[in-house]
């Protein structure tokens, strides 16, 4: 091969390679066009989403208050780990198995929490772990790089008062359900957010919930914010000052617990206390026990508090105030004293005498006492309870008066109280019986409701606030934890707190009243809830939960003890249900907590009170 | 055989044009290297790289100067010496991400293997030039110049260091094509190729496999390489066609660009200076291979040919390779970009192959 020849074979080679040169940068060229020109405006909406991050700005609730403004639900601040999945670099698996070691949860846990938001929008965050700790804070925030799509959210969480105090009538909080986001009520809101879910929670949700925030802000590939675009501050929710007297509350709840030496007989039991002022219809305490600590619900509560507190046995979470209703005993006499005194079946002046039993229709119906009362009063049967007196009372007002009296008073109806879900109670009649037994009511079924056993069935708050209508003088107020003004002036629509008068005599409430002033003063049952000079009047039940002839032994079937007080026995300022669960003598487990409760009163209103270090609260 | 002529004055038939286009190239890489580093400030990267640039001008001239035949004469020993770095190299180096590819001079570091390429360059081009014309190359030939560039490749390979191991490839593949290579031998050549890489599969490291795996499948990702590619086409793409302006890439200043002042300088270039910037600088590229292929066609002897071809090869491979991989067209390598990429030795290394076309070009027929 010549030389020359040679040569032109390797420029021809040479330019070959330029050729294949030149076409693979045109199809460089091509790509840069395709990303820079064609599709330019993806790449830069991407880039924005990049560099731009929405952070949610979590407004706190609304404090509670009592009446003289000491918190009962305030906020503590708190961080959740949480995650976007927009712009994650890594597939939800890989998220979790980098996180699920150095936040101490489980890759499974992580992915069931992931995928149950699955279908919501990806740039809204995703809690994956609630009031973290600080070492778990620090690891996300080690991991910015590694993790983008990994952040740590402010978010302020309830703090409630220790030792589960006042927990129903706060209620407690919690994510929204999905069943929750259908309704108008929360229209407004998203997944994530925490509502009220029970007590005044749930019931001026819309007046402390607050509004949350944004702020738009640009960061780094770490994750730092470098600057801000705009930002829209959380508005925090409205605080609410409710009527209710956190130390006539702890004078109740110490009862329960066992602090008091004088209400031993409560100590540990169910019940309920329920204190209002009967001129106003304010709540100035409410204790429902065994109750459950809000504070396990500010955080998500875990499965297994949650199945333990709704598998519970004594159902902690029922509010036993306003939820549920019991045979009210002989509380129930005084209201059908007032009725056959108003119907005009009872003469003020009738006496009856108790051999400690009474036959009617053919059954013999006891008494409490076995030997008998012998010949009393009305006065006199009210003080020593006598169950043969208001036999017959009851036999002559017959169930239809009985019902309508006992339903104009404030009883097998709902008080209206400003709590959800409250339970009418049951007055029952012969139209109810057919209603829900479809059976025909039997004459001698209303002996046994003459004396509050039977069908009857009486909430606590009933309770509380027919017996504070009664020596009221026939004045129902309803009652409530906030006044309307309150919730007026912060911009709210409210109701007018109802006020229902019934006709009733004077002398019907004087008589009354003073039986029940005798029931504590005169040796009464009530003798344990007497105040040196504050006049308290009141009455005991003892309400049997199995029948004497089943003849149960065992601490469930011991009878259920009430005590409802008030004072002064005229014009009374204060009313309290006290209701024990199997304490037995209302006597003896439930007049000492109203002592204790009006005794807090008392005091406080004379200015005795000091604050003692033994209240459960401040243990 | 052509004896060597002297060669003229350097003033006289010195290639302006490859100079102003390499100065060009470095104001935009230290432009950008400014841009992307001026955050940190740690490390003054804009100063050092302004002096490797001024080191490269310097070495450019002395090359340019210098008759590449004499280059030539002394690369048996410049070979062997270079073999010896490698294998110094290899001993004594310091592992950087992985590889032990780095050496120390004084307070100076360089990756020897970069500067290597350029001994193969020549020595490969002496080969081929001292060969017998004829059409194609005997199998006894191509072993023989096989084994010229695959022993210095196999110890950057151990480094381990198998992105800079491939670049050197393509001198050897554009001096087999253009020496002469027949259909049969390249076909055996490549199937050799195909066959080696179940072999090279159990070879690569962990990492390397899922930079394989992740180009492959970009959503497969625990390591975010596919991230970074991701990273880098938002930040091309959103340049537009005028870029963000100097200095306002948010891709490059709040850090979602990976390695942006050395492997991924192109993305910072095509975010802040758009598609105008990007045809700029790979024209700018595109001209000085071009211009060295030029110089190649009319070369003077074989020697220079085939010196200006091998680094026609090198400085495509590695613009192909880098840009590829920015636009996301190519699996992630750690391979830098000439005259733009952060970087002493590479920035030393394309200057010098610069002035050894450059040399070539002095030497050439002049009708």
């Amino acid at each position: 091969m010549r030389q020359r020849d040679e040569l032109e074979l390797l420029r021809w080679r040479i330019s070959f390679v330029g050729y294949v040169i030149a076409a693979v940068l045109l199809t460089l060229v091509f790509g840069f066009w395709n990303a820079q020109i064609i599709q330019s405006g993806y790449y830069q909406l991407r880039a924005e989403q990049n560099r731009i991050r929405e952070i949610p700005l979590r407004a706190p609730r609304g404090r509670i208050y009592d009446r003289d403004h000491r918190i009962l639900a305030g906020n503590r601040p708190s961080y959740n780990i949480i995650l976007i999945r927009e712009n994650s670099p890594h597939t939800i698996e890989q998220t979790a198995a980098m996180l699920s070691a150095g936040i101490g949860m489980s890759k499974e846990e992580l992915l069931e929490r992931i995928n149950r938001k699955r279908r919501e929008p990806k740039f809204r965050p995703i809690v994956l772990k609630d009031d973290v700790s600080v070492g778990d804070i620090a690891f996300v925030r080690a991991r910015r790089y590694e993790l983008p799509e990994i952040t740590v959210e402010y978010q302020p969480r309830r703090r409630y008062l220790e030792n589960e105090i006042a927990a129903h009538a706060m209620g407690y909080v919690g994510e929204i359900t999905e069943a929750e986001l259908a309704i108008p009520e929360f229209v407004n809101f998203k997944s994530g957010d925490q509502v009220g879910k029970a007590g005044l929670e749930r019931e001026y949700n819309r007046v402390l919930v607050g509004k949350d925030g944004f702020k738009r802000v640009i960061v780094n590939s770490f994750g730092r914010e470098m600057g801000k675009l705009e930002e829209e501050p959380a508005i925090p929710g409205n605080d609410l000052v409710t009527t209710l007297d956190l130390d006539l509350q702890n004078a109740a709840e110490d009862c329960f617990a066992g602090l008091r030496p004088e209400c031993m007989k409560a100590g540990d039991h169910s019940g309920a206390v329920v204190a209002l002022d009967p001129r106003t219809g304010e709540v100035l305490a409410l204790v429902s026990r065994p109750a459950f600590d809000p504070n396990a619900f500010a955080t998500r509560i875990t499965a297994a508090d949650w199945n333990s507190l709704i598998t519970d046995p004594r159902k902690p979470l029922q509010n036993r105030a306003i939820q549920s209703h019991f045979s009210p005993g002989s509380v129930f006499k005084v209201f059908m004293a007032a009725a056959g005194l108003e119907a005009g079946t009872l003469n003020p002046l009738r006496t009856v005498f108790c051999p400690g039993y009474a036959t009617f229709y053919g059954h013999t119906f006891a008494c409490d006492k076995h030997e008998g009362h012998g010949t009393l009063s009305l006065h006199n049967a009210i003080v020593n309870s006598c169950n043969v007196f208001f036999y017959n009372v009851g036999k002559e007002l017959g169930i239809e008066r009985i019902s309508r009296y006992a339903t104009m008073m404030g009883l097998g109806r709902k008080s209206g109280i400003d709590l959800p879900n409250e339970d009418a109670g049951i007055i029952p009649s012969s139209e109810w019986k057919q209603r829900v037994f479809k059976a025909k009511w039997y004459e001698g079924e209303t002996i046994s409701v003459a004396i509050g056993q039977g069908y009857v069935g009486v909430t606590p708050i009933q309770a509380a606030w027919a017996m504070g209508g009664l020596t009221t003088g026939g004045r129902l107020k309803q009652p409530h934890f906030v006044v309307p003004q309150q919730l007026k002036k912060l911009g709210f629509e409210a109701r007018e707190i109802i006020e229902e008068d019934y006709p009733i005599q004077e002398s019907t409430v004087e008589i009354v009243g003073k039986a029940m002033w005798g029931v504590v003063n005169e040796g009464g049952t009530g003798i344990n809830a007497k105040i040196e000079g504050f006049e308290v009047g009141g009455k005991t039940g003892t309400a049997q939960v199995a029948s004497k002839q089943a003849n149960l032994k065992g601490k469930e079937y011991r009878d259920n003890a009430w005590f409802v007080g008030f004072a002064p026995y005229r014009n009374p300022e204060i009313v309290v249900a006290v209701f024990t669960e199997n304490g037995g003598w209302g006597a003896e487990a439930a007049a000492p907590v109203a002592h204790a409760v009006l005794e807090t009163y008392y005091k406080k209103k004379t200015g005795q009170f000091e604050n003692k270090n033994t209240t459960i609260a401040q243990k | 055989m052509i004896g060597p002529i002297p060669p003229k004055r350097l003033s006289k038939d010195f290639d302006w044009s490859l100079l102003g286009s390499a100065v060009l190239l470095s104001v935009i890489s230290l432009t950008e290297i400014y841009s992307s580093t001026m955050t940190q400030s740690s490390d003054n990267f804009f100063l050092r790289q302004l002096a490797w640039v001024a080191v490269g001008i310097l070495f450019l001239f002395v090359l340019a100067a210098i008759d590449y035949h004499l280059i030539s004469e002394h690369i048996p020993w410049l070979y062997v010496l270079a073999l010896g770095v490698l294998v110094y190299t290899l001993v004594f180096g310091h592992r950087v991400s992985g590889s032990k590819s780095w050496v120390a001079l004084g307070k100076i570091q360089f990756q020897p293997s970069e500067l290597v390429k350029m001994v193969v360059v020549v020595a490969l081009a002496r080969y081929f030039s001292d060969l017998r014309a004829s059409r194609y190359m005997t199998l006894m030939q191509i072993g023989k110049a096989c084994v010229i560039s695959l022993v210095p490749m196999g110890l950057v390979a151990l480094q381990p260091d198998l992105g800079t191991a491939l670049t050197y490839l393509p001198p050897i593949a554009v001096g087999l094509f253009v020496r002469g290579i027949r259909p049969a031998a390249l076909l055996s050549l490549l199937l050799g190729f195909v066959l080696l890489l179940p072999v090279s599969w159990i070879v690569l490291k962990p990492y390397q496999k899922e930079r394989i795996m992740t180009f492959l499948d970009p959503e497969r990702d625990p390591l975010g390489k596919g991230y970074q590619v991701a990273q880098s086409k938002i930040a091309i793409g959103s340049g537009g066609l005028l870029g963000k302006g100097l200095f306002r890439g948010s891709q490059n200043q709040l850090g979602f660009l990976p390695t942006r002042h050395t492997d991924f300088i192109f993305s910072v270039i095509g975010e802040e200076l758009g598609f105008v910037g990007v045809i700029a600088s790979l024209g700018l590229l595109t001209f000085i291979i071009f211009r060295s292929i030029y110089n190649a066609q009319t070369a003077r002897d074989n020697l220079g040919l085939f010196i200006a071809m091998g680094i026609v090869g090198t400085l495509f491979f590695h613009l192909i390779v880098n840009v590829g991989m920015v636009i996301g067209f190519l699996p992630t390598t750690g391979i830098p970009l000439p005259f733009l990429s952060y970087g002493g030795s590479s920035v030393l290394t394309a200057f010098i192959a610069l002035g050894l076309v450059m040399s070539v070009r002095r030497c050439r027929y002049v009708n």
